[in-house]
């Protein structure tokens, strides 16, 4: 099962893009041939010890080989956890990493380092709520300003609520119920 | 039809749903004596105590045909003529809907975390197709975050809702893509 749902995330867009975001690691070993990581000095090499910024994708590789060790990038730093814990609501997490929740859970799962997780599920908590609250409320032209604070994963949530709303009230207004498919629209030319 | 390919989530469009709805049976009264009572009639006493059960009791939901919003709706469109007080009905039905739709709002913000399973008692099936994608997917995103794997033990006491009810062992996903 644990397989499938790899597979399944293989081809997900989102979970590409989150694994883009880039984490900090420190280098355990010294590796050869990399100098394009570390590119504050000369020497195509990257010496241990070195603090980087990988990809995700690229850290968690070579932290499941023991190459590195990985750290929680600043967008989960204490001041946005402060923020959170004062008003998630308002907190644009869409700036400090658009893939807020889905990086945090990776890097949890990759480390074991589990201290953000509260923090997660708190700031998910409340946001959900104003989410919930504005995708059935507001009408249908205007998005409000809070949408630019949402994360990927939020604005997801907002879409799915509104689009099943407006497909609902737009049912209910009526309409033809039979409609002609439109590729028998055309005359076909017959067949010499 | 149903659509698997939608990214969305939501299983059956509006109406798809309207189609189903159509092989519950009504009754049909045949015209040829004027004299005839429509079955109807009998309908809005009924609503009216559905109405005011709906606005009593916060938590729950009142029986009522699965496919109520899109029976009323056929009704309305191709009947119309043989619904005796069709205003007092028609609106006695968005009152219904209404409350039951606020019902539904208030009770998914405060089920906010700990829960990965709802169940709603007698929800008719257009309000479960609406909820569905938005639920489905938040509640998804609370299962992940609310894991063993990402909570220190000594939190997972102390991020708490009183109120939400017990609904059970958290049990594994099965992915369903």
């Amino acid at each position: 099962v644990g397989l499938f749902v790899r597979m399944a995330k293989y081809y997900d867009i989102d979970d590409i893009l989150a694994e883009d975001e880039l984490v900090p690691a420190i280098f355990k070993v010294a590796a050869n041939e990399v100098g394009l990581i570390d590119s504050s000095d000369d020497t195509n090499k990257v010496e241990s010890g070195s603090k980087v910024e990988l990809p995700f994708w690229l850290a968690s590789e070579l932290h499941l080989r023991q190459a590195v060790s990985v750290g929680f990038p600043r967008c989960f730093n204490k001041r946005t956890q402060e923020e959170i814990k004062a008003d998630a609501a308002h907190v644009d997490l869409r700036n400090r990493c658009p893939y807020f929740y889905e990086l945090g859970c990776k890097i949890v799962l990759l480390t074991g380092d589990k201290s953000i997780g509260p923090v997660l599920l708190v700031a998910f908590m409340t946001r959900y709520k104003e989410v919930l609250i504005k995708a059935h409320t507001t009408s249908l032209t205007v998005a409000p300003k809070s949408l630019t604070l949402l994360t990927n994963e939020e604005a997801k949530l907002y879409e799915a609520a509104r689009s099943s709303t407006a497909a609902m009230k737009k049912w209910r207004m009526g309409g033809p119920r039979l409609q002609k498919a439109s590729v028998l629209g055309r005359k076909r030319k017959p067949v010499e | 039809m149903a659509g698997q390919s939608d990214p969305s989530g939501s299983t059956f469009t509006a109406a798809e749903l309207e189609f189903l709805a159509e092989d519950e049976t009504v009754e049909i009264v045949p015209n040829m004596r004027m004299d005839t009572l429509d079955f109807i009639c009998g309908q809005y006493e009924k609503l009216t105590q559905v109405l005011e059960a709906e606005r009593d009791s916060l938590d729950l939901f009142q029986p009522l045909p699965f496919h109520y919003v899109e029976i009323s709706r056929l009704l309305f469109d191709h009947a119309r003529d043989d619904i005796p007080d069709v205003y007092l009905v028609r609106s006695l039905i968005e009152d219904i809907k209404d409350v039951r739709f606020h019902k539904i709002g208030t009770g998914m913000e405060k089920l906010a975390g700990r829960a990965s399973a709802i169940v709603l008692k007698h929800i008719s099936a257009m309000e479960v197709n609406i909820v569905r994608p938005f639920t489905a997917r938040a509640l998804e995103t609370f299962y992940k975050l609310d894991s063993p794997e990402m909570l220190p033990d000594s939190e997972r006491g102390a991020v708490k809702h009183s109120q939400v009810a017990d609904h059970g062992q958290r049990r594994p996903l099965r992915p369903n893509r």
